[in-house]
């Protein structure tokens, strides 16, 4: 399956920005099941600095500043990515959770140790008693990692509600929980600080969702949207992703660009500018299957 | 020498401390330590009235420079100023030294952690420290990692705060390095207590402490060595409002760096770059004074004043060297104190040499044990935060408290760690009662690097606890302090960095490197002093008509209020309806108005303003001149509480605001030096007049009241020009001589013609840009408005309808308008607050 993203943002302000510091993590990464064919990023007007550098998580991050001033700024991504099917672990071979979450917490091999940094709170994602209990129901002792946390992503999936009105990007996890309700970055950050209350790593992942147009209609162009999942470690090395907003375990239709701790690690497009008076954002995002074949 | 005053010699007698504990002074009772003999000597020489006078004279010298925490708290008087006892803690030679290695070793040691947990992370791979304390660590900051494999040291400077515990043993309470604070409060103290009692000093060979500072300047300057032979190094500063901000003007001025804030720093194509008027010179290497939480705002996110957007990026660049590197934080938790012995051995090879007050970390289950088990012996403290945040004395909770602290522990268990408690050392204290007393010891010290290692400051700051609880860490506590003595064995250096006195000085005319963040803050303090004088006349004029005797009346009372309303400080209704209606609700709504500090148009907010700015630049203006600043806007907001404030009551108010501003600007006038500071300062002020008088003068000839001779009194009245009129032209009020008055005539300092000559006289002076031949922009928008009023006629003065001089006023605002913000662009724009572009616009399915 190879998909054509286009990644389009664009900063209007109602007064000129004299200077604009920028990191994107605009780049999709390299995965076991992802190959990234080819990638463009362009900067309108051109940037007066453009840099590339992986981050502590290996991650692709451009880092671009614009010193002459502008009006209106935009910063396109295009990529080409290849997607080859996931191989998902039968239930039964996976670990019991409890057993995983004592490894992690004296990790003895390079893999578990590097896992076990994604069992600790991070700025987004911080595990609270009311969660952690809601979260149990899933997890009694022995039971096979797989089975709990697929049928706590389904429990997510079930208990809140999609409204992109309810919540915005800095909306804390406890709140989120509360109203029952948010978009995928609240339902992943939700899923990710419940495992980690747990004892268990999980990481946050950036990237994009293939959409389908409803039955009859056309695909409307760049009326696709950034999306976010989490992945969980389950022992060896291995990590999987689940999607607790679709309730699936991503395969063929997700396409990874980043992960962290949480969406702070990989925030798509961030910047410090001064002047620009009062600005607005607008962002579009076009995912288009190019070729059907595995 | 009053011979009814008693020798120091009888203090020694009554002296006494707690027998638990180790006395810095004396062996036993009654037996002085060796290395106190000297100074009790010295001590002797005095009387107790002649000490007592000299410590009030140690006062004096630290209050006149200003020693003080929080100095730009709301309130004076919530000011600590910083306490001295002229009596100081002494160390000998060898046990100095002993102290100075192994605090070399920590300094190595906590420099080897850091580089290791920001590059390889051996520590945790080698199972020398458990994830939780480097994964769960929240100053573990993602962005640092790969900083720190340089060749340079990551870490320049060290604090370790010490404590002597009763066997004599000296252990480390606290480790600083995240931009350590003290070492300008230590040397300020040795100043003060030479010169105060220069003769104990005398007596002894006292280490100087001036080498440490060099070391400091040579660690910094070797920080540039590749890039530049003549590197520029400033000092910056989180700014006025840090507690600290004292120190780091007087450390800046010492070690001869320019003292900057973030805003005066900009990254510009991976490089830094101090913005100055002059334009943007480069940086080579920054001694930070602040937090590394905030010191990159587009990686680290926030809007730290301290930080500079894009630092990160240069730093990995290699274009500048930050003193010290992000990530040196880590190392003040107190959670590192529990490993360090493994650590020691694991990264140096080396076994500790110094120890840390016992610690245990939460996160291990046979520590917590210990520590439920022996809670009442130990200190409780999160085990993240740099040692002072908080700290739970065991013994001391209720059944309550402790069952709470149990579930909080067993919560989060790595979130906490737990300390021995230990009886400092005993000093003598020279006490306000003219009496010894026995306090309790903390020693701060200080460390730089120097080539693989790390040199002590000989000396440090000693702080004194009157009881034995355990102590604040942090050295604004509020306690007082001591000089720290460290005896040499051989001659004592004598190196200083303060000029010698007896030698002259090169003549200078301008002083160091002027941010053009200065010169912003001060334009926009002129446009605040000037805004308060203005609305003040007006209001006054405007009051005292509300006040008087109803029964005359006052037929220029309509077209001031109507002033008012275009100056935006009332609302348009008082101009638009039935005026006579209105007069009761004025009486009320004026006062409200001009004391609400929201709407950004009235009194109430430029004088919130001006007192804001004032304290942004404090440094730069005379300390009478902030002084009275601060008394006269201060006194102004103490009315803001009454809110059954009426016309008469306003008006006393106004009154004292009026003549205390007239202070402010005759200290101005008087006392500042004419250079850019006074121009930009000036400029703000001599704009914002030539356009409030411009617009006075609009709203009355638009309201055609131009004829209407008690209107044009209550004009010479607000502009302040009623005896010069008088005195031209008795009470003949006709409206060409008053528009000449305020329009032409160059030798009113209130006129239109006069700012704008001031004006451009500033405009002339401000550094530029020489490659093009003709005049800049802003040269010809300040000739272009003086041209304007120079051109006017008589008989435009006169003629009826007054179009003319419409056109004059308004061309004369418009280029001032444009003067402004063309100034904003060309020297203080770039010096604006930088914002962050949120995630906010980001659509998520």
């Amino acid at each position: 399956m190879k998909y054509r993203i286009t990644h389009e943002t664009t900063y209007h302000g109602d007064q000129p920005v004299s200077v604009c510091h920028n990191e994107a993590w605009l780049k999709p990464r390299d995965t076991p099941f992802q190959c990234l064919e080819d990638h463009q990023l362009e900067a309108h007007p051109s940037p007066t600095s453009l840099n590339h550098r992986r981050d502590y998580f290996g991650n692709h991050v451009w880092a671009f500043s614009f010193n002459r001033g502008y009006d209106k700024m935009t910063v396109t991504s295009v990529s080409e990515v290849t997607l080859c099917e996931r191989t998902v672990p039968p239930v039964e071979q996976t670990p019991a959770w409890d057993q995983l979450a004592q490894t992690l917490r004296t990790p003895t091999t390079p893999a578990d140790l590097a896992a076990s940094e994604f069992t600790f709170d991070s700025s987004r994602s911080i595990g609270l008693k009311p969660l952690t209990e809601y979260a149990r129901k899933s997890f009694p002792p022995g039971r096979p990692l797989l089975a709990a946390a697929t049928e706590l992503t389904e429990r997510i999936f079930r208990d809140f509600t999609y409204d992109p009105r309810a919540t915005t990007v800095t909306t804390p996890v406890d709140e989120v929980f509360r109203l029952k309700k948010g978009v995928c970055q609240d339902f992943a950050h939700l899923q990710i600080a419940a495992l980690r209350s747990l004892g268990l790593a999980a990481r946050y992942v950036s990237g994009y969702l293939r959409t389908r147009p409803a039955p009859g209609k056309p695909r409307l162009v760049g009326a696709d949207a950034s999306h976010a999942w989490l992945s969980v470690y389950l022992g060896g090395g291995e990590w999987l992703d689940l999607d607790p907003t679709n309730n699936v375990v991503p395969n063929l239709e997700h396409i990874t660009v980043a992960w962290g701790r949480d969406y702070s690690d990989v925030c798509p497009l961030k910047g410090v500018f001064i002047g620009g008076g009062r600005h607005s954002l607008s962002v579009s995002v076009d995912v288009a299957l190019i070729d059907p074949q595995p | 020498m009053p011979p009814n005053s008693p020798s120091f010699d009888e203090l020694w007698k009554s002296y006494r401390s707690l027998a638990s504990v180790y006395d810095e002074a004396f062996a036993s009772l009654g037996t002085l330590r060796p290395h106190w003999a000297d100074l009790r000597d010295g001590l002797n020489g005095y009387t107790l009235d002649e000490f007592t006078r000299r410590t009030a004279q140690a006062e004096r010298f630290l209050n006149d420079n200003g020693v003080t925490f929080d100095v730009f708290r709301e309130k004076e008087t919530q000011q600590r100023l910083w306490q001295l006892d002229l009596i100081p803690m002494i160390l000998p030679a060898a046990e100095w030294s002993q102290v100075e290695a192994g605090l070399d070793q920590r300094g190595r040691l906590l420099e080897a952690i850091i580089d290791d947990i920001h590059g390889r992370q051996r520590v945790l791979k080698e199972g020398l420290l458990p994830p939780g304390v480097v994964f769960g660590h929240p100053r573990f900051s993602r962005p640092f990692v790969g900083l720190h494999d340089r060749k340079t040291s990551s870490m320049i400077v060290y604090a370790a705060e010490l404590a002597r515990g009763p066997s004599g043993q000296w252990f480390v309470m606290a480790d600083r390095a995240d931009a350590p604070v003290g070492a300008g409060f230590a040397l300020e103290n040795r100043i003060v207590t030479s010169r105060t009692v220069p003769q104990l000093m005398h007596h002894q060979p006292v280490q100087r402490l001036a080498s440490f500072f060099q070391r400091l300047q040579n660690a910094l300057k070797e920080l540039a060595l590749k890039r530049s032979d003549n590197p520029r190094i400033v000092l910056l500063s989180p700014g006025p409002h840090s507690r600290y901000y004292f120190e780091d003007v007087y450390l800046a001025g010492y070690l001869g760096y320019t003292l900057a804030q973030g805003a005066d720093l900009a990254v510009r194509d991976e490089r830094v770059f101090l913005k100055t008027l002059a334009g943007l010179l480069p940086v080579d290497v920054i001694l930070s004074r602040g937090t590394d939480r905030g010191i990159d705002p587009l990686e680290l996110g926030g809007n730290s004043l301290h930080g500079v957007p894009g630092l990160l990026q240069a730093l990995r660049q290699g274009t500048v060297s930050l003193a010290n590197m992000p990530g040196c934080g880590l190392v003040e938790a107190p959670v590192f104190m529990a490993f360090l012995p493994a650590l020691c051995r694991g990264l140096l090879g080396e076994e500790l040499q110094l120890a840390s007050i016992a610690t245990w970390w939460c996160g291990d289950d046979a520590a917590r044990s210990y520590v439920v088990e022996h809670l009442d012996q130990l200190v409780i403290k999160p085990a993240f935060e740099a040692s002072g945040s908080e700290e739970i004395v065991g013994e001391r909770l209720s059944s309550a408290e402790r069952e709470q602290l149990l579930i909080r522990i067993a919560e989060k268990p790595h979130a906490f760690v737990a300390q021995e408690k230990i009886t400092r050392s005993a000093v003598p204290v020279f006490g306000a009662d003219g009496k010894l007393h026995s306090g309790h010891a903390a020693v701060r010290t200080f460390l730089v690097s120097d080539g693989p290692g790390y040199r002590l400051m000989p000396g440090g700051l000693t702080r004194i606890a009157m009881t034995p609880d355990p102590m604040e860490l942090s050295i604004s506590a509020g306690f007082g302090s001591k000089d720290l003595w460290v005896l040499s064995d051989g001659p004592v250096d004598q190196v200083t960095l303060l000029q010698a006195i007896d030698k002259p000085v090169a003549l200078r005319r301008s002083g160091a490197l002027f941010p053009s963040r200065v010169a912003d803050d001060l334009f926009w303090l002129g446009w605040a002093m000037e805004r308060v004088d203005f609305l003040a006349r007006l209001i006054r004029a405007v009051a005292e008509r509300l006040t008087a005797d109803p029964e005359t009346a006052s037929a220029e009372l309509p077209t001031l209020v109507r002033s008012l309303v275009e100056q935006g400080q009332l609302e348009p209704g008082f101009a638009v309806e039935e005026f006579s209606s209105q007069l009761p609700h004025l009486d009320k709504a004026l006062p409200h108005a001009v004391l609400d500090v929201s709407e950004s148009n009235g009194l109430g907010f430029a004088v919130a303003e001006m007192l804001r700015i004032g304290s942004l630049v404090r440094d730069r203006l005379s300390p009478d001149t902030w002084l009275t600043i601060h008394q006269t806007c201060s006194d102004f907001q103490k009315t803001r509480s009454s809110d059954r404030t009426d016309a008469s009551s306003l008006l006393a108010q106004i009154n004292v605001l009026i003549a205390d501003l007239a202070s402010v600007s005759g200290l101005i006038q008087d006392g500042m030096i004419r250079g850019p500071a006074w121009r930009f300062l000036d400029l703000g002020r001599r704009i914002e007049r030539g356009r409030d008088t411009a617009s006075l003068l609009r709203t009355v000839l638009s309201a055609d009241e131009i004829q209407n001779r008690a209107v044009l009194r209550s004009l010479l009245e607000v502009l302040d020009c009623r005896m010069t009129y008088r005195s031209r032209y008795l009470d003949n009020v006709q409206p060409n001589a008053v528009l000449d008055l305020f329009i032409t005539d160059e030798t009113n300092p209130r006129s239109l013609a006069f700012q704008a000559i001031a004006i451009a006289d500033h405009v002339d002076a401000l550094p530029q840009d020489s490659s093009s031949p003709l005049r800049t922009e802003e040269k010809r928008l300040a000739m272009a408005a003086l041209h304007a009023v120079r051109m006017v006629t008589p008989q435009q003065l006169e003629a009826t309808g007054l179009i003319d001089i419409q056109q004059v006023l308004s061309d004369v605002d418009r280029h001032f308008k444009a003067l402004t913000d063309l100034l904003q662009l060309r020297y203080l724009l770039h010096s604006g607050t930088p914002r962050q572009i949120t995630g906010e616009g980001d659509v998520f399915a």
